[in-house]
């Protein structure tokens, strides 16, 4: 009994000892990211730290800001609002002059922290409320309303015949109800379409009453805004059924269309052949459609020694999106011979349109924002999979360009 | 009248699996009236076991299954052997922590394997066809579970009604002072029971990932539903885990399918097993089929 | 002879009036008092930051549910797995009020005080509420019966809508005296605060183990037939015991949703719950100095661990997934090490050494 005392007292010291030996050396510029790389959204959360990581070591060895360095200062919240808010602490404590943020949650929650330390943030929420009440948050893409509303649009542009019934599976938190009020309010502006059910799912293990119930009311897409797993197991179901469209729109069947964070090689991982026919919109670049922006990631991810996963990961990509606009404004900051403060930043960022948008190679549109517009990317692509592989559709588009009336 | 068959097939289906996580949890309690908190975490173990098994070292899936639960029957031996073993006659609140931080652990534990992080999903077993009863039907994979869970709980039952190692539980289970001056070995009669939980939790963790996929957070949710399921059956009755699964089942269903969307409620699946858990606590605390506990003064 | 009231030896009580006193020795009394004037001096001497501050004030929060925690499951015997519910009660309370008169009304801002009150008062009726079933049940199904109370509150704070469906409610900022309390004074003013709360609770518990409702509380938990057979109620016993730890639970909610300036579901799950419960055990479960050496051994142990990842990194740059699956792994370990080999906490080694120290250089 004294020895295995001995033995807690022993560790205890050594733990408490190593918590002194820490300092981190100071670089110059400190950019601060507190996100769930273990607990919930992980699956998510672990390749957007990789991105962003290994973007800023790009910028620090290939000297893009001259002598100067960038410092990432990457912390784990677990997707708790409370440690996010003492990282936020911590980061501002160290020096930093602009914050990339993760869950909806938190940031919400800080937008009043971000407003009086007047520091500019990009978080990887895409939610449109982060926008309301706040003039230092900067989404990188539209919004998840956005989105939902870019599929919504296409359903009925390419809808045939009288008008879609469409049902709405969503992520049972404040996550997944936002974008359903702004596709409620596009129908009342004149989006044909009719909303026959709003299904918020729990942890169901089997979906066959409720598809059955959805095609009884004759609904034709459903539209999902909520995460992987659930939709994975949705159209694992429907493909049992026998209810998955094989062309879009087929009468009698069931057409799956998805927001940001439904899509991305971990549905096809999830859901194996149901996924095929899945509609995705997103404004980041896919790997499996080849191009400048997605050569550029693949080499990265190999360069830094990140698995295949990480490296074809959406999330991935949505890390060195952040980070390059970051990067980005503080490289304008410097030519302009101003001096790194939030101030600047603020005003370099806002700055941010026209002939000084940023093409970022990893998105399907510029990156443009200004004091009114808070959205990066204001281009949508829509993605579908065909043999396994999400595959471009159609030619990026604005969302929402024929209803902006209530916005 | 479909809908409402398949409401019924779908919940007695998504009930077994139910039963079958509760399982192990009564195994436990019944003969050493702990309660494991860290079930959930012992059913996901299994699920990524039997994933590796099947994914990494090759073997086909209806072999790794039993390799998997072999191997967790010496897993649930062992983590018995290391951390309960000492806490044998403290009080409940300290056992019950303890599980609270085993679950903690075998969390942490598996956070440092990849599974802790990324998605992973069973590859393709069963053919996809559905299988059609009339207006109803169920997919392969849980038809399957179902056989599999009835055919394990079968061999529970006889086990502990017929052959002596089960008797002994039984006897350790209801009074273990006794059981001891008879010669049976009351620290083998624990481990056992926690081996036992961890073959069924692992029989559980194989059909569920087959079903849903391998994400951890869902896993998750597994170990706290397992609660109103044993509470309304009876925290040491294996019939009673066995019938308050498949109730639970179709109470969910029943839910989901009628009472969703009506009056603006939406989730209620989720909520009712805890209200019914209350209510079974208020009026009947010890559930359906366990043993009532008479105090005497 | 006299008594010699400053040291242990040579006191010897001659009333029974003296026999009750708190503090045996004057010793005793000025250390406390010294103790105290400590606590409330350092932060204007020695700087800490922001982040620091957050932490501590977290800490003294903890502390104040943590008291009511141990009322409840150490002193009463009554395992309750949903502290973390009243705590939410407490800090939706404040947050429903905030919705509805505006984040920035007088009575939040200025009435401060009286908010943390009636947060209290809320918290109790829902610890009475929860505590009624207590009225029934014994030990394993209670607690399953405050796990239910759980996960139906996280439900329910999901699901309606005057709850912002578990997103954040903003809280504006206090005022006090001396004008409103800036962001920079704002961690700094609610240690100060927590500090008072935690002190007058303190003193409040300790007295009140001392009273008749004490004795019963410990008399009930050790047997409650018995006690019942004595004149006591112990069904009244046991839901005055919820309630109380309702109360503390719902001050100390109050204080978090001030402290984060909203209120949000995160922050009351069911994980939290078991931490409560986690902090109550490693510091000693049924003593009052226990519930001051959990919360801060808890919270302490977080931030090492976050610090020895940040140093690990730097060797092990591409594993960041391993380096921070230590937190839970750490949280388990600490706990059933303690369970194992020291089931009545660090207050047992506080008590040892204070012994020691006390008789030295006796032996006993």
């Amino acid at each position: 009994m004294k020895m295995s005392k001995r033995i807690l007292i022993l560790v205890i010291a050594v733990v408490a000892v190593f918590s002194f030996g820490v300092s981190a050396q100071a670089e110059v510029y400190k950019i601060g990211l507190s996100l769930a790389i273990t607990g919930p959204t992980s699956d998510a959360g672990a390749p957007y730290a990789k991105g962003v990581e290994d973007y800023f070591r790009y910028v620090n060895d290939n000297k893009l800001l001259g002598n100067d360095t960038i410092e990432p200062m990457i912390r784990d919240d677990q997707y708790k609002t409370d440690i996010t808010k003492r990282n936020f602490e911590e980061f501002l404590d160290e020096g930093m002059e602009f914050y990339l943020n993760y869950s909806t949650g938190s940031t919400l929650a800080l937008k009043r922290d971000f407003d009086e330390e007047k520091i500019p943030v990009v978080p990887a929420s895409m939610d449109a409320g982060n926008l309301i009440d706040s003039t230092y948050i900067f989404l990188p893409t539209t919004s998840y309303s956005d989105q939902t509303l870019g599929v919504a649009e296409y359903v009925v542009r390419n809808h045939k015949g009288g008008v879609p019934k469409v049902a709405m599976f969503i992520h049972p938190s404040a996550f997944g109800r936002a974008p359903v009020e702004d596709v409620k309010k596009a129908v009342e502006a004149g989006l044909k379409m009719e909303i026959v059910e709003v299904v918020e799912h729990g942890t169901d293990l089997d979906n066959t009453a409720m598809l059955q119930r959805l095609m009884s009311k004759g609904v034709q897409y459903v539209l999902c805004q909520t995460v992987q797993s659930p939709v994975a197991t949705l159209v694992k179901d429907a493909e049992r059924l026998g209810l998955i469209a094989s062309r879009f729109g087929e009468e009698k069947k069931l057409t799956f269309l998805g927001a940001h964070y439904t899509g991305g090689n971990d549905l096809i991982l999830l859901a194996g052949s149901a996924a095929e026919g899945f509609y995705w919109a997103t404004s980041f670049n896919l790997t499996s459609e080849p191009g400048e922006g997605t050569t550029f990631v693949l080499d990265l991810a190999k360069k830094y020694g990140r698995d295949d996963q990480t490296a074809n990961s959406h999330n991935y990509t949505a890390g060195t999106t952040v980070a390059q606009i970051a990067t980005e404004v503080i490289k304008r900051a410097k030519a302009k011979k101003k001096e790194i403060t939030r101030d600047n930043l603020y005003a370099e960022i806002t700055a941010m349109n026209g002939a000084n948008a940023l093409n970022a190679k990893t998105t399907v549109g510029p990156i443009t924002y200004s004091k009114t517009d808070r959205k990066g990317v204001d281009l949508l692509q829509i993605y579908s999979v065909q043999k396994g592989v999400f595959k471009a559709v159609g030619k990026p588009f604005e969302p929402g360009a024929a209803f902006k009336t209530k916005k | 009248m479909s809908y409402f068959l398949q409401l019924v097939v779908s919940g007695i289906v998504v009930g077994s699996i139910y039963a079958l996580s509760g399982l192990g949890f009564v195994l436990i309690y019944k003969s050493s009236r702990v309660l494991n908190i860290a079930h959930g975490q012992i059913i996901a173990t299994g699920a990524f076991i039997t994933y590796a098994l099947t994914v990494w070292v090759g073997i086909p899936l209806y072999i790794s299954f039993f390799v998997s639960m072999v191997l967790t029957f010496f897993l649930a031996m062992s983590v018995e052997r290391i951390f309960l073993r000492r806490l044998i006659g403290e009080p409940i609140i300290s056992v019950i922590m303890v599980t609270i931080g085993l679950m903690s652990i075998l969390d942490g534990i598996i956070y440092l394997t990849p599974f802790g992080g990324y998605n992973y999903s069973f590859p393709d077993f069963f053919p996809k066809t559905p299988i059609n009863m009339g207006p109803v039907s169920i997919s392969w994979t849980q038809m399957v579970g179902v056989i599999v869970t009835f055919t394990l709980i079968f061999l529970f039952t006889w086990f502990f009604k017929k052959s002596t190692v089960g008797i002994s539980m039984r006897a350790v289970s209801d009074d273990q002072l006794a059981s001891m001056s008879i010669g049976i070995s009351v620290p083998h009669v624990f481990g056992l029971a926690w081996a036992m939980a961890g073959l069924s939790a692992a029989a559980a963790g194989g059909i569920i990932g087959n079903i849903t996929g391998l994400n951890f957070e869902t896993l998750h949710a597994f170990g706290i539903i397992v609660f109103p399921v044993v509470i309304l059956g009876g925290l040491d009755s294996i019939i009673g885990a066995v019938v308050a699964g498949i109730i639970m089942g179709l109470i969910q269903q029943f839910a989901s399918g009628y009472l969703d969307g009506k009056w603006g409620l939406s989730g209620t699946a989720e909520v009712l097993p805890y209200i019914i858990l209350l209510i079974i606590l208020l009026f009947k605390p010890h559930g359906l089929f366990g043993t009532h506990e008479i105090e005497r003064v | 002879m006299s008594a010699n009231r400053w040291l242990a030896t040579g006191n010897f009580f001659s009333s029974y009036k003296e026999e009750q006193r708190i503090f045996f020795t004057h010793l005793d009394r000025l250390l406390f008092c010294v103790l105290l004037a400590v606590l409330f001096i350092w932060p204007l001497v020695y700087e800490v930051s922001n982040k620091y501050m957050l932490v501590l004030d977290n800490i003294l929060i903890a502390m104040v549910a943590i008291i009511g925690l141990n009322l409840v499951t150490g002193f009463a015997g009554l395992i309750s797995i949903g502290h973390a519910a009243f705590v939410g009660v407490g800090a939706y309370t404040l947050a429903v009020f905030a919705r509805t008169i505006g984040d920035s009304h007088v009575l939040i801002t200025h009435a401060w005080p009286l908010m943390l009150i009636v947060s209290g008062a809320v918290g109790a009726v829902f610890g009475a509420f929860v505590g009624l079933p207590a009225l029934r049940l014994k030990h394993l199904y209670l607690a399953i019966a405050t796990l239910s109370f759980q996960m139906i509150f996280q439900w329910t704070i999901n699901f309606f809508p005057l709850f912002n469906q578990g997103q954040t409610i903003p809280v504006g900022r206090v005022y006090w005296f001396t004008g409103m309390v800036s962001r920079g004074d704002h961690y700094l003013f609610w240690y100060y605060v927590a500090l008072v709360i935690v002190i007058v609770f303190g003193l409040a518990v300790r007295n009140l183990l001392r009273t008749r409702y004490g004795r019963s509380l410990v008399a009930v938990r050790d047997n409650d037939r018995a006690a019942d057979a004595m004149g006591m109620n112990p069904g009244l016993t046991k839901v005055y015991a919820f309630a109380l730890a309702g109360f503390f639970a719902g001050v100390a909610g109050a204080l978090h949703a001030y402290l984060y300036r909203g209120a949000g579901i995160e922050s009351f799950t069911l994980a939290q719950s078991i931490s409560y419960l986690a902090m109550a055990i490693v510091g000693g479960l049924g003593t009052l100095t226990g519930s001051f050496f959990g919360p801060a051994a808890i919270r302490m142990l977080d931030l090492q661990v976050e610090n020895m990842v940040e140093w690990m990194k730097q060797f092990l740059p591409a594993a960041m997934n391993l380096a921070t699956a230590f937190k839970p792994l750490t949280f388990g370990l600490v706990i059933v090490l303690f369970l194992m080999f020291e089931p009545r906490g660090i207050a047992n080694w506080w008590r040892i050494c204070r012994t020691y120290v006390k008789l030295w250089p006796f032996r006993y």
